[in-house]
């Protein structure tokens, strides 16, 4: 599977334009007329919504000029658009997206050391192919690190799962 | 009879709340979450109580301070739903806690919060430019009268504290302003400074520079009895040569704000009275003495049916002028 | 008290042992995010914000300032070893740098980046310092339409003279505006564009927003292109060093003109990436002889440097004297600045000295610092580059989790970085500009509330917009920041067009 940035573009340019749908939808029932104070809370959103419906529309159509021109080019033997994302570039990004969405979801369950400590280890075994001792070695050192920056040196309390209590952590 | 009845009620006071006390200590750091943005009125509250209850060696565990100042504060509060039960959080904030709910639909009620102690009234004043045409605070509102809406009251946020005030001076005394809203008490100071603004309520803390400066002049306090006595600040005068509203032809006796410690619902009684005392301990310390005087804020010390009480009427009259403005989100 | 004696008070507020040792790892700090691609300054200082709560105000700008002068040299350090621009305003260092530092002459292209960066910064210092004074007593004449004036002019200029598509230009900024009106508006008391979740309540925070779209956004495109760097030995010489400073007089002109270009950029909200390549082709354009540009031309690498820090640093000055800020770690900021309670503004110079002076005079220090540190430490930060992707990535992919979880300690945090780490993907690959979208969000909300203060004042007339002098000069100045640059292109366009025809 390849993207095109033709398809690029025109899923960029429905979801802003949805956006800033959603913006001017939900301004009209704040109001977005005038009162005696000036301006209603919804006026500002209302019309910087439209505007970016507007701008998304061009971008839109734009968009979608540029192809027909492209594909009239390809066609008269000049030069094809530009592939946006090949198969090899989509498996990349995928794979580190996924691990990463993987990486908050363990956050959000079990803290930010286990979470960071098992998604640093992780990628560490499998992608940097380091032995998985020394994987989990930096993995733990890091939240190590990250535990002795922000509790002990700033005082900021990080996010903590089940597991820290055990250890006495809190 | 009265007095045994009485000895033996404190007995039995003594002994509930001794064991109670005893039965109670925290376990691990506690939280102090400020319903305000750092280095806001409210934050500097909570820092100064945490830097107290350490000092004096009132609480040995650590304190961590959280600043949650989103929505006015609302943040704070939310949070505190959302650890019902939690005896290891304190929430800082002002009369905001139980007002808001009022102004705008909140997911939080005042359910969802527990009353601990207030530990200060920060008071309000009217300022106006140096170089204004009015002396008093009479003067001031004949002014207003005369030409309705062409005098400007600048202020904090909207359907908050200061334009709650500029809304009952209006309804108490007919007059009628025009109410700007701004985003803090510096910003209006500026405006007010620079000559954007006619008059704003700031508490003495925000505008004590621009005093001192000579840019603004303070007409009148809205509390029921004059300030408590200071240097003088400018030209020769203190915070205690400054007339009550009241005294100088504006017919509201008192408006102050709290500083209130609330903790999320469902926590237990020992839990309360440990920090209820340890507050207490904080209020009858220098330190707390020193950061009054600074603030030049009017010390209290409210808990349990006190302050209970103080918080229903306080709700009550605010709730009174909401009403009249229109403002109330039910 | 004239700008010489507030400088000489400033230094006593600046030169303590605290604020040294603050400036130093400020300074290192930089050089680190400046480096590792995917943590560039506006990230870097974002990230660095919530530690900043516990330090008063005067070191924690100390501290921003000093990661920020770290990240520029940081960012031209990899730039010409690696060829990987560690921020997007030294893309243009890597045209001639690289191209140097593969030739053998790596110390040489070093030493001559640093020492531009360093007389870049110090020129723009110095022009901050003499115009300093001068913009306080502007303090008091800013009212309500004033603010909104300025804030019209900075998204004028952006959209004026930015080089993306003035369309995509706009989609950027109106997200923006969008974004910062999310929450609990103070000015009207209202809920706004919340959606019943309770979580948006107090709003988006920019913060959260730049850690995704720079942190998360980058990382993507470094993974996209395949992971490896692959860079030059970086020994430094001191020899060579001494050699090079020598040689630095030959090409004073080149620098001078830099710098005027980069005190301009700064000032106006052009900002050091578009001062850099500005500054390398004007370079190109005025050489007369020689290797051509590209091949490791000296002037190549002193150009994009010198304009690229005096920018940087000129861009302190709008941000502190009118809260404008020109460029997107200007903007994060002066959004650490309301976060600690202060307002930007021309009232700061009157009511804040010791912070402006203490900042202004860290300036002198902390890029003197700069220079001398990264001398020492380049083949130590380079190093940063040869541990396997596998291995740095996800640690930064942590860091910028964890940032963003401290600004207010909220999980839903955590998945804006997520969702604003793609949008930042595909509006750079897209060729979206993400700079507007960062200022729109720090000054949306204000241009909002200084509009409607304005309309509250006059009773609704826009007439306000063009009451007195001031007011209507900054208004004319931004419409015509809008309108020229447009002209000027449809007119040029149209000129090319005809022979052609």
């Amino acid at each position: 599977m390849t993207v095109r940035r033709f398809h690029a573009e025109i899923g960029t340019a429905l979801v802003t334009g949805a956006v800033g749908a959603t913006a001017a939808i939900g301004a009209t029932s704040l109001g977005y007329g005038w009162e005696e104070s000036g301006p209603q809370p919804g006026y500002f959103p209302f019309y910087v919504g439209l505007i970016l419906i507007a701008a998304s529309i061009w971008n839109l159509v734009s968009a979608v000029a540029a192809h027909r021109q492209a594909s009239a080019d390809a066609s008269a033997g000049g030069e094809a658009e530009e592939p946006f994302l090949g198969r090899e570039h989509l498996d990349r990004i995928g794979r580190f997206m996924g691990a990463m969405v993987v990486f908050v979801i363990a956050t959000l369950f079990l803290g930010i050391y286990v979470g960071s400590t098992g998604y640093i280890a992780y990628s560490a075994w499998r992608q940097g192919k380091y032995r998985p001792i020394s994987a989990l070695a930096m993995g733990a050192g890091f939240a190590v690190s990250l535990y002795v920056i922000f509790e002990v040196i700033f005082r900021i309390p990080l996010l903590k799962g089940p597991i820290e209590p055990l250890l006495g952590i809190y | 009879m009265t007095y045994l009845k009485t000895a033996l009620l404190a007995a039995t006071a003594i002994a509930a709340a001794a064991p109670a006390m005893a039965e109670w200590a925290p376990s691990r750091p506690i939280e102090f979450v400020v319903a305000s943005g750092a280095g806001g009125g409210t934050d500097n509250f909570a820092r100064t109580i945490q830097a107290t209850l350490n000092r004096e060696g009132i609480i040995d565990n650590s304190v961590v301070v959280l600043n949650k100042g989103g929505g006015s504060g609302a943040e704070a509060f939310l949070y505190a739903m959302q650890n019902e039960g939690n005896a290891h959080k304190l929430i800082f904030g002002t009369n905001n806690a139980y007002l808001l709910p009022h102004v705008a639909q909140m997911a939080y009620s005042m359910e969802n919060l527990d009353p601990v102690a207030a530990l200060a009234l920060d008071e309000f004043l009217i300022w106006v430019k140096a170089d204004a045409p009015y002396q008093t605070a009479t003067e001031f509102v004949e002014a207003a009268k005369a030409e309705p809406g062409s005098v400007t009251f600048g202020g904090s946020q909207s359907k908050d504290t200061d334009e709650t005030l500029v809304s009952l001076i209006e309804q108490t005394t007919g007059a009628d302003f025009k109410y700007v809203p701004f985003n803090g008490g510096g910003e209006v100071g500026v405006q007010l400074a620079g000559g954007h603004i006619d008059a704003h309520v700031n508490n003495p803390n925000e505008a004590l520079g621009q005093w001192q400066s000579g840019a603004i002049r303070p007409l009148c306090v809205f509390s029921p009895e004059r300030m408590a006595e200071s240097e003088p600040i400018h030209d020769g005068k203190g915070w205690q040569d400054i007339p009550t509203c009241q005294e100088s032809g504006i017919d509201i006796a008192s408006y102050r704000m709290p500083r209130t410690v609330w903790m999320p619902a469902g926590v237990d009684e020992e839990a309360k009275a440990f920090y209820t005392d340890a507050l207490r301990q904080v209020a009858e310390s220098d330190a707390w003495q020193e950061y009054l005087d600074k603030t030049s804020q009017t010390g209290v010390f409210l808990s349990g049916d006190e302050l209970t009480q103080f918080i229903t009427d306080n709700e009550t009259s605010t709730v009174e002028v909401f009403a009249a403005e229109g403002w109330t989100s039910q | 008290m004239g700008n010489f004696d507030l400088l000489m008070q400033g230094f006593g507020v600046a030169i303590t042992p605290m604020h040294l040792l603050l400036m130093v790892a400020g300074v290192l700090m930089g050089l680190v995010v400046g480096v590792l691609p995917g943590l560039g300054a506006p990230n870097g200082v974002s990230l660095l914000i919530p530690l900043t709560f516990s330090l008063d105000p005067t070191s924690a700008i100390i501290l921003l300032s000093s990661m920020y002068w770290g990240a520029l040299f940081g960012g031209s350090t990899t730039s010409i070893l690696f060829n990987i621009p560690g921020e997007p305003s030294s893309v243009a260092t890597t045209f001639d740098g690289y191209p140097m530092a593969r030739s053998g002459e790596s110390t040489r292209a070093l030493t001559l980046a640093f020492m531009s960066a360093g007389i870049g910064a110090l020129t723009g210092v110095i022009v901050i310092t003499l115009l300093a004074g001068w913009a306080s007593n502007f303090a008091l004449r800013f009212g309500a339409p004033e603010y909104f004036a300025v804030y019209f002019l900075a998204f004028a200029a952006f959209i004026g003279m930015g080089s993306a598509a003035p369309m995509k230009t706009l989609v950027a900024l109106t997200t923006g505006l969008l974004l910062s009106t999310v929450g609990m508006d103070t000015i009207t008391g209202s809920v706004r564009l919340t959606f019943g979740y309770s979580e948006l309540l107090s709003g988006i925070s920019f913060l959260v927003v730049v850690i995704g779209l720079f942190g998360i956004g980058e990382l993507l495109s470094t993974v996209q292109e395949g992971l490896r760097f692959r860079g030059v030995a970086s020994r430094i010489d001191l020899r060579d060093v001494l050699k090079t400073i020598a040689e630095l007089p030959r090409y004073w002109a080149t620098s001078a003109r830099s710098a005027l270009i980069g005190i301009w950029m700064g000032i106006t909200p052009g900002g050091p990436t578009a001062a850099s390549f500005m500054s390398y082709g004007i370079a190109r354009s005025a050489s007369r002889k020689g290797k051509a540009f590209g091949t490791g031309r000296p002037e190549g690498i002193i150009a994009p440097e010198t304009a690229d820090h005096s920018a940087g640093s000129c861009a302190m000055l709008p941000m502190l004297a009118l809260g404008v800020p020109s460029s997107a770690t200007a903007a994060v900021m002066m959004g650490g600045l309301m976060i600690w309670g202060l307002t930007p503004g021309p009232m700061l110079f009157a009511t804040q000295p010791d912070f402006v002076w203490g900042l202004i005079a860290s300036m002198y220090v902390s890029n003197l610092i700069g220079v001398v540190l990264v001398l020492a430490t380049v083949p130590m930060f380079a190093a940063l580059l040869r541990i396997p992707f596998a291995v740095i990535g996800p640690m930064i992919v942590a860091i910028c989790f964890v940032g963003a979880y401290t600004v207010s300690n909220s999980t839903f945090d955590l998945w804006l970085v997520l969702l604003f780490g793609l949008v930042g993907y595909l509006f750079s690959k897209l060729d979206y500009p993400i700079a507007p979208l960062v200022l729109a969000m720090v000054l949306g909300h204000k241009a909002e509330n200084a509009f409607h203060q304005s309309m509250v004042l006059s009773d609704g007339s826009l007439g306000i917009f063009f009451a007195n002098p001031l007011v209507s000069t900054i208004m004319a100045v931004g419409i015509a920041l809008l309108v020229v640059p447009k002209v000027l292109a449809f007119g040029s366009r149209f000129r090319r067009r005809i022979p052609v025809e």
